[in-house]
């Protein structure tokens, strides 16, 4: 499984930081400008198009549009399914993120800390929707709903997402149980600790940063998930993804299509980066001890 | 001609740190010369740059008469024993033995015949076709020291291989590496901060601190002659006192006057003497001390004795019995052949 | 272990594991069983080969299944030969290294459609590659790069998706080589690319089959490049099988080619993972 941060690179004191020489600035120069186009480029392009004016559009020759306007913007908003698209997915995502949490939690309790026979094998299993092409398991999942005679599309939704993602929410959530320390359990309960005290004391401080990364990694799946958003809720129920196919396919309409873009990725990458932040923060958990 | 010589090397870092300053050391074929030191003195970059894992930023390596010193540790006749082993974990013990001669292409019958000759002299045969987390920490330093032989390198360079193992094992395993040093003949060059190990083990031990050579001499010189207040204290243990010189062979200390052999040069800083110098119990003659005991150790062979004299503090000796046997008073003798002056600050 | 313990641990395991185990089992069920003509919709449920057959016999199959192939294997093995020297690259941080990481990485958290879209202005026919083609006089007139036959717009998405998935799982791996192994093999006389071939690939060995398996099987089952970028004289798995499946509601046959679409990722994901091992290990151990 992918583990989010970057694995921290142990170096003993005595290795010193390599700091770049001749050929590694170059690289660095030469990555760089691979990384500018790899991503300032397009998303530059991208908002340069969600605020073309309509009355002078973005033609060719042209290199930058002539001017820009936030028309499109208000356009898109008022006369389009957008806003009940956005209702759609941040009410659908909040909702997937919970309850895949809270199925996750007893099976990732039970792989951090009991041994049984066969750990292995489950511990594999669990990653069995990741191996399921997404279109596959989209379309025969309506079949399955349909043959079950259960009519909400968000109810369904909910199902399909809980089980697509429950594989990143049981993944995080084992290291996470992993990482309660029992000294301290037996700690709490030697200072006669009630239950719900020794959940606070010795399983809070260690679970608190892997609820929050299970939350947030698994509502930004939800919201981006395209395959059973398109197949299960169409036409009735719209999420935004569903509405930039409909941008981007057969009826391409290019500034909407980015204002649609960004509404969907923006907010996905200031939760990565908040994410990140909380990864490197330290966590009192995995400090002292054998740590 | 030397195995391997440093002319001048310093080795500065990227980030400004000087590891090494002016390091000049000569090593004879077949000798085995140990580079102590404690953490941060420099030793193992040192055997790194002899290696060839660093460019010394001045000065030039040779090997041999000939200049090695921008030749990349692949292209180098000498191998390397990694603190860590650093034993390749995908390959077996024989594999690993095999993979330096394979790299160097030499042929396959000769290659086998090598590898199955090293394993046996070695005792792991019967480990042969493990992985390498299969074996003992033991057995681990002994794959790696056989597959560094394997290479047949004129130099071998150990970077503290024992610092791994129990003190029981570091024995047995200082020892087989010396037997082995002297069967092969290889020239080596042997990195640690353990004192003991470097005197055990060692034709010549090089003392570094602060990326500079304080002393470079037979572990006896080391030990007996020290020349600098840091090889005095970093080998053994020593008493530092301050000193007026009277004459030639008559110095004052807070102890009394002494009288020397060896007369005090003009950078000479301190009188150095080692807590077993002491003639016990004498009370007549020159270089007599008496003192009052502030404190004392029992330690199994002797007793630790420390003694206080205002302006000579932490001055202690061995007393060679055991300690319900003494009064809160000593008396001793140094003879004049033990005393030495040494130069340098106090670490 | 008593009955108590067992009972613990299959009561802890049944919502999370569970749920997974009956959920993708029950789809794969009617997957299958759909494609031999139960579940249907509308009319009678019946045993039949009808559909294996009429499927397999038709020539946009068949084009479908070599294509989605075609584009998964280049996919996989593109992103992990791209992703290996960058992460050997990463090994040892430096100056700046944090930072070109999370950009190179940056791709993994935009959703497929909005890649697309980004890419579709840049390689548009009067997009910034285009004029820049013209402006340094490679080419008079605007190249059709979109949709274009070769499928290297798709090839492209696809390399940009999973590049930066195969480099982090490649980081960890070469990261996780000791300082002291790779100078081992140095000293030993093994050159840059031996050290690759004998200690570097073979230890990662395992992360490089993991990035090939998800790779393979994600870019096998696409969707949203393909419709978008992708070539149009040809379909891939996920477009046809959608395809059937809304004209007409042929859902036995999309249900036919569903099933043939996990069989080309289980097959082609295992094939590629041994091909991994053996050529990496030379075979002979493992």
């Amino acid at each position: 499984m992918v583990s989010l941060a970057d694995s921290p690179t142990a170096t003993a004191p005595k290795k010193r930081l390599r700091t770049g020489g001749t050929l590694n600035r170059i690289l660095m120069v030469l990555l760089l400008t691979v990384v500018t186009i790899w991503l300032v480029v397009p998303f530059t392009m991208a908002v340069l198009w969600s605020l073309v004016d309509p009355e002078t559009g973005w033609n060719y020759p042209d290199l930058l549009p002539p001017s820009l306007t936030v028309l499109r913007w208000v356009e898109v908003w008022t006369t389009t399914a957008l806003p009940q698209a956005i209702a759609n997915s941040y009410m659908l995502a909040p909702t997937v993120a919970v309850v895949t949490l809270l199925l996750a939690s007893p099976t990732a309790y039970c792989f951090a800390r009991y041994d049984f026979p066969g750990k292995g094998l489950a511990q594999v299993a669990t990653l069995l929707p990741l191996v399921v092409p997404g279109f596959v398991l989209a379309i025969f999942f309506s079949s399955l709903i349909f043959s079950l005679g259960i009519y909400s599309r968000f109810l369904s939704i909910l199902m399909a997402h809980c089980v697509l993602f429950l594989p990143y929410a049981i993944r995080i959530m084992t290291v996470s149980f992993g990482q309660v320390r029992q000294d301290l359990i037996d700690a709490a309960r030697d200072l006669g600790a009630s239950p719900f005290a020794v959940f606070r004391a010795a399983y809070m401080p260690a679970l608190l940063p892997g609820i929050l990364a299970s939350l947030i990694i698994v509502f930004i799946q939800s919201i981006e998930e395209f395959a059973i958003a398109f197949i299960v809720g169409a036409p009735n129920f719209t999420t935004i993804p569903s509405i930039l196919y409909s941008y981007l396919g057969y009826n391409f309409i290019r500034p909407n299509a980015a204002v649609v873009s960004l509404i969907l990725v923006v907010p996905n990458v200031l939760l990565m980066l908040g994410l990140e932040r909380l990864l490197k923060s330290a966590n009192p958990a995995q400090m002292g001890g054998k740590g | 001609m030397t195995a391997l010589r440093s002319i001048d090397v310093s080795k500065v870092f990227e980030d400004g740190f000087t590891a090494l300053s002016g390091i000049n050391l000569s090593v004879e074929p077949g000798e085995f010369v140990t580079l102590l030191g404690p953490s941060g003195c420099g030793k193992t970059t040192l055997l790194k740059i002899f290696a060839g894992f660093y460019a010394p930023t001045t000065g030039r390596i040779e090997q041999n008469g000939a200049d090695v010193t921008n030749a990349p540790p692949e292209k180098r006749d000498t191998a390397m024993c990694f603190q860590s082993y650093a034993l390749f974990p995908h390959l077996s013990v024989a594999e690993n033995v095999e993979f330096g001669p394979k790299q160097n292409k030499v042929p396959k019958d000769d290659r086998v015949k090598r590898v199955n000759e090293l394993l046996r002299q070695v005792d792991l045969e019967a480990n042969r076709d493990k992985l390498p987390n299969k074996l003992s920490g033991g057995q681990q330093q002994r794959v790696a020291l056989t597959r560094a032989l394997a290479m047949r390198p004129s130099v071998v360079l150990f970077d503290e291989p024992l610092s791994n193992l129990d003190a029981k094992l570091r024995e047995q395993v200082r020892r087989e590496i010396r037997s082995l040093q002297r069967e092969f003949g290889f020239t080596a060059i042997y990195v640690t901060h353990d004192q003991s190990e470097a005197l055990a083990m060692s034709d010549r031990v090089v003392v570094m601190n602060g990326g500079k050579v304080e002393q470079i001499g037979d572990p006896e010189e080391v030990y007996q002659r020290p020349e600098t207040a840091f090889v005095a204290d970093f080998i053994g243990s020593a008493n530092l006192l301050p000193f007026e010189r009277v004459d030639d062979h008559t110095v004052d200390t807070p102890l009394g006057r002494f009288t020397v052999d060896d007369p005090p040069v003009a950078d000479s800083r301190f009188l150095c003497w080692r807590p077993e110098a002491a003639d016990y119990g004498v009370s007549e003659g020159e270089n007599v001390v008496a003192s009052d005991i502030s404190e004392r150790a029992y330690q199994g062979a002797y007793t630790d004795v420390h003694i206080a004299v205002p302006g000579a503090p932490d001055q202690r000796l061995h007393w060679p019995g055991s300690a319900s046997s003494m009064s809160d008073r000593v008396t001793f003798r140094l003879p004049p052949d033990r005393i030495r002056f040494v130069r340098g600050e106090l670490g | 272990m008593t009955w108590r313990r067992t009972l613990l641990i299959v009561a802890l395991l049944t919502p999370g594991l569970g749920v997974i185990l009956v959920m993708i089992g029950s789809v794969f069920y009617v997957a299958v069983m759909q494609s031999f003509g139960y579940y249907n919709l509308v009319g009678e449920d019946s045993f039949s080969l009808e559909h294996w057959q009429k499927v397999l016999d038709s020539k946009q199959f068949s084009r479908a299944l070599s294509y989605s192939a075609y584009i998964a294997v280049v996919a996989a093995i593109g992103s992990v030969i791209l992703a290996y020297p960058i992460a050997i690259w990463l090994r040892r941080p430096f100056r700046g290294s944090l930072v070109i990481s999370a950009l190179l990485k940056a791709p993994l958290f935009v959703p497929g459609l909005v890649a697309s879209f980004l890419f579709l202005n840049v390689i548009a026919f009067h997009g910034i590659v285009n004029q820049l083609l013209m402006w340094i006089g490679a080419t008079d007139a605007p190249i059709r790069l979109q949709n274009d036959r070769g499928a290297w717009g798709v090839v492209f998405l696809q390399l940009w998706k999973n590049l930066p998935f195969a480099l982090l799982l490649l980081t960890g791996a070469v990261q996780s080589i000791s300082d002291e192994v790779l100078d081992a093999a140095r000293d030993l006389g093994a050159g840059s690319f031996d050290r690759f071939r004998k200690v570097i690939a073979p230890l990662t060995v395992q992360a490089m089959q993991a990035s090939l398996i998800i790779i393979f099987i994600g870019a096998a089952g696409d969707f949203a490049f393909q419709v978008t970028a992708g070539p149009t004289n040809v379909q891939s798995m996920a477009q046809y099988m959608v395809f059937l499946k809304d004209s007409f509601g042929r859902w036995n046959q999309a249900a036919v080619v569903g099933v043939s679409l996990m069989g080309l990722a289980l097959f082609g994901s295992l094939v590629l993972a041994v091909l991994a091992r053996v050529v990496l290990r030379g075979g002979a151990r493992w």
